[in-house]
């Protein structure tokens, strides 16, 4: 039992999470965001990618984290998973890092409280924790769908 | 309120508006001559003449240029005049409407130079005087009589021969028209030509010794559709006879050899490719911009493709093209089907048939149409029995009509039958628990109709009462960027109206800034543009209304939308849209351009959004919102809920 998978590793808030390179269609900078009125508040508008319109996701938003500026190090991680495309914004990306699979713990052991079921499970990479997206759970619509306004408290490892 | 000065536009509209004034001059050029040499098919020549003056006065409004809109206005009510009364167009209204349209090139050329406009009033007078009194008597067409003598002295004639079923029916044909007209003379020259409308005609120039002719053959000729004129300029006088003459048999064969069929894929991937070079065109425009010597070779390179672009892009779309028919024929057998299972006579009348639209949108538009008229059937029309009592007809008729303006595509289903009674319609939305609409009158009826579930047969039959029949028809409708109104009278009719854009994935757009935000607004349901002052408006109920033309116009803020903050200015313009509860504007910061733009679909869940219709870009590789009018105006979109500006200076 030592199969192991590509994930792509990128930075949130100081934290490191990482996607299923499966998931990954590419990466690349951020430009230029055009924002879409009437959406979820974490849908900071649509790009173009390949001739296509892509819905962008601040991640932090959706993870309840504070907003920062976007800069040089911004990225967009395309996502291209149950028959859609949809991009995430993230502070940077950082590296493509094969994973074992019994590395990976289950989320329960180690700490909860991030809103929503985002993480599902965690992994230590050089000493450092790395939380497991799932990528369906991001990728939910109905998830969006909050009341203007009710902003989730940000997330914190609790005891 | 008042229209736009030149001054205020973009150069690139303007530059569009005289190019399309241009075509709209052709166009009605075709139509004049065409009714003039056939008044057999004056009622369509007389619906596509209304069409395009009332385009054209479409366009001059959009412009602010009020004379022409002016007597593009009193033609067009001269026109419908014909087309009410059905009195063919006389000789004297074709010479009244080509004097007008000559005045109106004049004054579109002087508005071209800045030069001082040409008056109207020595032609709206007559024009005025011919809709009330008729034309001054005394003016014949062609007749065999009067024909006769300028025949006899020989010399050049041109002859027009328009193929119709019905004459075909007769045995008359090309090529027994052109057998009959060598009797005549020699016939130096014989062309087919192609009309715009899909028509073709064939014309003639005929050399005809002076002799009289044989009296009994020209009025079997003119009788038979043919018509006549002297050929002013001896063009080719001395022609070798034999040499210019197409065979009458290559004329004759030109509809079934050059035709192929092809595989909608293939279309679609041409479609694509073109909607590509169109991207890189404005990004090549863009480029071309910023460098310096931009007026240089280059620029005039960068314009050459443009047009060449513009024309390629017609082409293709051209190519898509079919006649509504192919909708159309599906639906006599329809009828005849389900009025003769419900004891219902109901005679289907279909105008329109040859109108041109996007291949795509007949195999969307084939159940909605249907449906509606499996409705008017069921729902609309009463049994004979129900007519006799009523005093009507026992035989119901069922009008479908197809009419295109350019841009939009027009479909109506109208039935002579009971009418939509909202007596009926507010009763049953109250036993289903369903509240009473917003919005008033027909616009009202037509949302309840429209609701998912909503049926007003107590019992679904298989033929229309499945309940989710309207829902579907509205939806598919929305889909394709397009709009349902109704209009109906108790006891008399029921007419849906359908207006679509004519072809999707390239559309015509205006451009328009909303604060910070670019958008794209589609053209076809923009009926002009108009610019208020912020101190004319009035607050009515929610909403706020603008004097506009005789009463008042409800306005939209696009800013209010997006977010955006609107910019602070004396004079305001708003688009004019005429969406499913009439007319209402949506107001802008700025029109910037019109721009044919091609349509990305923003299909992700995360981005259905009402009052967006999809994405474009203009060249620099930004997404711009292309909006939908209509939902927005419609109140389906609501107004803007959070401050959206992304809290971040994006780099």
């Amino acid at each position: 039992m030592n199969a192991s998978a590509p994930y792509v590793i990128f930075e949130l808030a100081g934290s490191l999470y990482g996607i299923h390179s499966r998931d990954v269609q590419h990466v690349d900078m951020l430009e230029h965001v055009t924002p879409v009125p009437n959406t979820a508040p974490s849908l900071e508008g649509v790009v173009f990618s390949r001739g296509h319109v892509i819905p962008a996701l601040n991640l932090r938003v959706r993870f309840g984290l504070p907003r920062a500026a976007h800069d040089a190090r911004t990225r967009l991680i395309f996502l291209n998973a149950h028959d859609r495309v949809v991009a995430l914004i993230v502070d940077s990306a950082r590296e493509f890092r094969a994973i074992a699979q019994e590395a990976i713990k289950p989320i329960e052991q180690t700490l909860h409280g991030i809103r929503g079921n985002y993480v599902k499970g965690v992994v230590t990479v050089l000493d450092r924790l790395v939380l497991l997206i799932d990528v369906a759970a991001v990728l939910a619509p109905e998830e969006l769908e909050l009341p203007p306004g009710a902003e989730p408290a940000p997330a914190a490892p609790t005891p | 309120m008042s229209g736009t000065t030149p001054t205020d536009l973009d150069g690139e509209l303007l530059d569009d508006f005289y190019a399309e004034c241009d075509e709209l001059c052709g166009q009605i050029r075709v139509l004049l001559t065409g009714l003039a040499d056939a008044p057999a098919g004056a009622d369509a020549g007389v619906e596509a003449l209304y069409r395009a003056f009332h385009s054209f006065k479409g366009i001059c409004g959009i412009v602010g240029l009020a004379v022409a809109e002016r007597l593009a206005h009193a033609a067009e009510d001269l026109l419908r005049h014909l087309n009410s009364t059905r009195s063919a167009p006389l000789p004297a209204a074709i010479e009244l409407l080509s004097h007008v349209l000559h005045r109106l090139e004049q004054i579109v050329a002087a508005h071209r130079l800045g030069q001082a406009l040409p008056v109207i009033d020595d032609l709206l007078a007559p024009l005025a005087t011919y809709r009330t009194t008729g034309p001054a008597p005394g003016r014949a067409g062609d007749s065999h009589a009067a024909l006769a003598a300028p025949l006899a002295e020989g010399g050049a004639w041109r002859a027009h021969f328009t193929p119709t079923p019905e004459l075909d029916a007769r045995g008359v044909n090309i090529g027994s028209i052109r057998q009959r007209l060598s009797a005549l003379g020699v016939i130096e020259k014989a062309e087919p030509r192609v009309h715009p409308g899909g028509g073709i005609s064939f014309e003639f120039i005929l050399r005809i010794p002076a002799a009289p002719p044989a009296e009994a053959e020209l009025e079997a000729l003119l009788a038979d559709g043919l018509r006549l004129a002297p050929e002013p300029t001896p063009a080719a006088a001395p022609a070798p006879a034999a040499v210019p003459v197409v065979p009458a048999a290559a004329a004759l064969s030109i509809a079934p050899s050059h035709i192929i069929r092809v595989d909608m894929s293939r279309l679609d991937d041409l479609m694509r490719i073109t909607g590509e070079l169109v991207i890189h065109r404005s990004r090549l425009e863009e480029r071309i911009a910023r460098l310096a010597g931009a007026h240089g070779e280059i620029g005039e390179v960068g314009l050459a493709l443009s047009r060449s672009l513009r024309d390629l892009r017609a082409a293709v779309t051209r190519v898509r093209m079919v006649p509504v028919a192919e909708i159309f024929t599906r639906m006599p057998y329809a009828v005849r089907e389900l009025a003769q299972d419900q004891g219902k006579q109901v005679r289907l009348a279909l105008h329109g048939q040859e109108t041109e639209i996007d291949k795509y949108l007949v195999e969307r538009l084939k159940e909605p149409l249907l449906h509606l008229v499996r409705n008017a059937v069921s729902h609309g029309l009463e049994t004979p029995a129900e007519r006799a009592a009523a005093g009507k007809p026992e035989q119901a008729t069922l009008t479908l009509r197809a009419t295109g303006t350019g841009h939009s595509l027009v479909l109506e289903i109208e039935d002579d039958g009971r009418g939509v009674d909202p007596a009926r319609i507010f009763a049953r939305a109250k036993a289903l628990g369903i509240p009473l609409p917003a919005e008033p009158g027909e616009a009202g009826l037509l949302s309840l109709l429209c609701r998912p579930g909503f049926s007003t047969r107590e019992e679904a039959d298989l033929a229309s009462g499945r309940g989710v029949g309207m829902a579907a028809v509205h939806a598919t409708l929305r889909e394709l960027g397009g709009v349902l109104t109704l209009h109906s009278e108790v006891g008399r009719f029921t007419r849906f109206t359908l207006r679509l854009p004519l072809t999707l994935s390239i559309i015509d757009t205006f451009i328009v800034a909303v604060g910070a935000q670019t958008c794209a607004i589609p053209r076809a349901l923009i009926e002009e543009i108009v610019q208020f002052e912020e101190n004319e408006v009035r607050p009515v109920k929610q909403t706020e209304v603008i004097p506009y033309r005789d009463g008042v116009l409800p306005i939209y803020r696009l800013d209010r939308f997006l977010g955006a903050p609107a910019e602070v200015r004396a004079r305001v313009p708003a688009l004019v849209v005429a969406s499913e509860r009439g007319l209402a504007g949506l107001v802008v910061d700025r029109v910037i351009a019109h721009r044919e733009v091609v349509v990305r679909p923003m299909g992700d869940p995360l981005l259905r959004v009402p009052g967006i219709a999809g994405a474009t870009e203009l060249g620099d590789g930004r997404p711009v919102l292309i909006l939908d009018p209509s939902a927005l105006t419609c109140g389906a979109a609501r107004p803007h809920e959070r401050s959206h500006a992304p809290d971040s200076a994006q780099p």
